[in-house]
């Protein structure tokens, strides 16, 4: 499946045009969660460090990204019987990964054109 | 530093300021998260200590206001609400009203830890005789503080707007600047 025909996956092409490009914090929170579920203080900690502490997100931060991310069913709250109320475990729902993997093709697509054009630059 | 157990108990009342049907979903959650953080930085010094309160406070006083915006049916901004876009912006970079927004938030989380000092340091045991009346002020305190930040806001606004500096200007500057 190619990028493009991933873009019609679920979603018209409109919506993927609205919400591209994420933010740095809600495109760490997919990274997170692109390879296994995980709890809110995991997230923290993983995009930590991910980004060698450069980006060090608030609680109020993460959740309010969570909670909109769980509006756009990107994301999904995980049904675990052991699991307390104060450690609720999050995955990437289909739609959520299929969005990662279009924005991590955006990137792609412009960091391609930054070489070729600082390239032409130096030749 | 602020004990443990009053960082969370300040934390909590700040999640009372979200509206009801976040705080149902989320509060009991961010506290545990938030608790877990906070035990991290105890062994970290006082400056760690600090930035981690600012951070808390400001992503706290942030959600809030974008919570509140989003139940009066604001929510149209979505997931491209939160700042620092990979397309519009650098990392690197940090205005000076951040770093006098910062220090401001800094001063505020330095009171609070002193009067928690001030309130853990008192004895145990009142003196002898007829109880004091007792009032909680930290709510009231919270408003004025929120306030006090919103009304300076509107006017920083208000001043760049009159000098032709704000963030409409400048950007109808770059829309109608050389091609």
């Amino acid at each position: 499946m190619t990028l493009h025909d991933m873009a019609f996956y679920d979603m018209s092409s409109e919506a993927v045009m609205e919400s591209l490009p994420l933010t740095e914090p809600v495109m760490l929170i997919l990274l997170s969660l692109a390879d296994q579920p995980r709890h809110g203080y995991s997230i923290l900690k993983d995009i930590e460090q991910m980004s060698d502490r450069r980006v060090v997100l608030s609680t109020g931060t993460l959740y309010g990204a969570l909670r909109r991310l769980l509006d756009d069913e990107w994301i999904e709250r995980m049904e675990e019987e052991e699991s307390s109320r104060g450690r609720q475990a999050y995955r990437l729902t289909r739609r959520g990964r299929s969005q990662l993997q279009l924005e991590v093709g955006r990137m792609k697509h412009l960091t391609r054109l930054a070489n070729l054009r600082i390239a032409a630059k130096e030749a | 530093m602020l004990s443990v157990g009053i960082g969370v108990s300040l934390y909590r009342q700040l999640l009372r300021l979200y509206p009801a049907i976040y705080r149902e979903q989320f509060a009991d959650e961010m506290t545990a998260v938030f608790a877990d953080v906070e035990a991290d930085t105890l062994s970290k010094g006082k400056l760690a200590r600090g930035v981690f309160w600012t951070r808390e406070i400001a992503g706290i006083v942030g959600g809030i206001l974008h919570e509140h915006w989003r139940a009066l049916g604001g929510d149209s901004v979505g997931l491209c609400f939160p700042t620092r876009r990979f397309t519009m912006r650098t990392e690197f970079r940090f205005p000076k009203t951040t770093a006098a927004l910062m220090t401001i938030i800094l001063a505020g989380v330095v009171l609070a830890i002193k009067k928690g000092e001030t309130i853990s340091s008192s004895p145990v045991n009142p003196p002898i005789g007829p109880l004091p009346p007792t009032h909680s002020v930290l709510l009231g305190g919270i408003f004025l503080t929120l306030a006090f930040f919103y009304a300076a806001g509107m006017i920083g606004w208000a001043i760049l707007f009159a000098m032709r500096r704000s963030g409409v200007h400048r950007l109808a500057e770059t829309a109608g600047g050389p091609r």
